[in-house]
């Protein structure tokens, strides 16, 4: 199952569901595209990093947030690595990533820049017991992000099918028209 | 023809009488070749007919083709989709699209830990206007164990705008998606599909006119599952799994329950580790 909107990507892994979406900017706000992805049903309604979902959150689960910034975050040191993260381990899962209140589960932190366009992946495990499956799961959500640069965002455009990207990496834009595959 | 005219000139020389008899016959060998004309047309047509035909493989009718072309099947596939009796009731597929807003959305409905309800409408149909405004207003009411999900047709058949206003103040999710109504091969809406994501199946569908009739649907859904959701038994019980495959599923439901290879509980030393410290049940207990 993939799904696709304002530049980014993604081809989900099994028992993954997620969305793509730019909020409804409220004042003089410049909304950015966030994109959530776990493997329970997202509720309605949730904070970006995903607020209001830790009685979703069972042993076995993943909530992962792929948030961007604005372009004045692009060249600064917090965003200095290049590329979708990968590759992660247990070890790069921490507790005290987690808000207070947040007990038993790990999360991880990455600020990056990908495409010319910064972002932050956030990444919750429901368990330390089942850690090591989680992390892999993890990792295999991140191979199969995709995301364009700037200049092609196609906002409010979004394409969705249930077959493979062309690409598991930073891929420059053959177009700006949005295409839809067929399922 | 000449010498008919011949013969009614040289009568009416002699007798008007004759005259009219001969111009009668003449009338009538017109008409004789004018209908062998015709009939010779239709012949012609007919012999087409049979050609074309022939040329399908039906072979109806025709002399030259003896039995074997006269048995030939005449295909009567329908290009329509099947009927909902025809269909494979159990099949089930995730959903993915566009939000009213211009998002995009994807939900797992196959392999969830619940019971989705897959509501197909229309901003436009007069039976799905009462059902929208029910569902934002009663969704609470659904089971607590069921996830509804409205999913209209795609943007390109739908109107965004309309179905925003429908969905307004839901707490449901709204896929927009063409290929959800042929992957469950809606008749048309408003139309049902209650989805076991445990079983990866279908447990029920129909249509309904109003939200008391869809709750019902899925109460009535909901008594017809097995027992073994009650949780007195394993996952792979109830999928009816054995052997190898039973011990894997139930290997996986352990692991999900953070009990992996080693853990202790898995090696019981004593009663008490089995059935709680204090609580071994005496050796006369149940005689």
């Amino acid at each position: 199952m993939a799904l696709s909107a304002h530049g980014i990507g993604a081809q989900l892994p099994a028992g993954f569901e997620g969305r793509i979406f730019v909020r409804a900017p409220v004042g003089e706000e410049i909304s950015r595209p966030v994109a959530q992805f776990a493997t329970f049903p997202i509720p309605q309604g949730i904070g970006d990093f995903g607020g209001n979902t830790e009685t979703s959150l069972g042993p076995s689960d993943i909530f992962a947030v792929l948030f961007e910034y604005g372009p004045e975050s692009v060249g600064t040191a917090l965003f200095a690595a290049q590329g979708i993260p990968s590759g992660l381990t247990t070890m790069d899962f921490l507790p005290y990533v987690m808000r207070p209140g947040v007990g038993g589960s790990l999360g991880i932190q990455r600020f990056f820049t990908a495409a010319g366009r910064p972002f932050m992946f956030y990444a919750r495990l429901g368990s330390l017991q089942q850690q090591a499956a989680l992390v892999q799961q993890v990792n295999q959500l991140l191979a199969n992000l995709v995301i364009q640069p700037p200049s092609s965002t196609p906002l409010a455009s979004p394409t969705t099918s249930t077959t493979a990207p062309s690409s598991t990496t930073t891929v420059a834009p053959t177009s700006t028209t949005p295409t839809t595959s067929a399922p | 023809m000449c010498l008919l005219l011949g013969a009614a000139s040289a009568a009416r020389k002699s007798d008007p009488a004759k005259v009219d008899v001969v111009a009668l016959i003449v009338v009538l060998t017109v008409l004789v070749c004018l209908l062998t004309i015709l009939v010779a047309g239709l012949l012609r047509s007919h012999a087409d007919i049979l050609r074309a035909l022939h040329s399908l493989g039906a072979g109806v009718g025709d002399p030259t083709s003896g039995d074997e072309a006269q048995s030939a099947p005449i295909s009567m596939s329908p290009s329509a989709p099947p009927l909902p009796g025809e269909r494979n009731s159990v099949s089930v597929f995730d959903l993915s699209g566009a939000t009213p807003s211009g998002d995009a959305i994807a939900l797992a409905v196959a392999g969830a830990d619940q019971l989705t309800l897959i509501a197909f409408l229309s901003s436009g149909c007069s039976s799905c206007a009462g059902i929208w405004r029910a569902m934002v207003r009663s969704h609470g009411d659904l089971p607590h164990d069921v996830r509804l999900v409205v999913a209209t047709k795609g943007p390109e058949l739908e109107s965004p705008p309309e179905v925003e206003a429908k969905a307004a103040g839901g707490t449901f999710p709204v896929v927009m998606s063409t290929a959800a109504w042929g992957d469950y091969e809606v008749p048309g809406a408003p139309f049902f599909v209650l989805v076991d994501g445990r079983r990866s199946r279908r447990i029920g569908e129909g249509i309904a006119n109003t939200f008391p009739q869809v709750l019902d649907l899925v109460r009535r859904a909901q008594r017809e599952l097995p027992e073994s959701d009650d949780g007195n038994h394993s996952r792979a019980f109830a999928l009816g799994l054995d052997g190898p495959q039973r011990e894997s599923a139930n290997d996986e439901e352990l692991i999900r329950a953070g009990i992996h290879p080693g853990d202790p509980s898995l090696y019981p030393q004593s009663h008490d580790d089995v059935f709680g410290v204090g609580k071994v049940p005496a050796p006369n207990d149940g005689a």
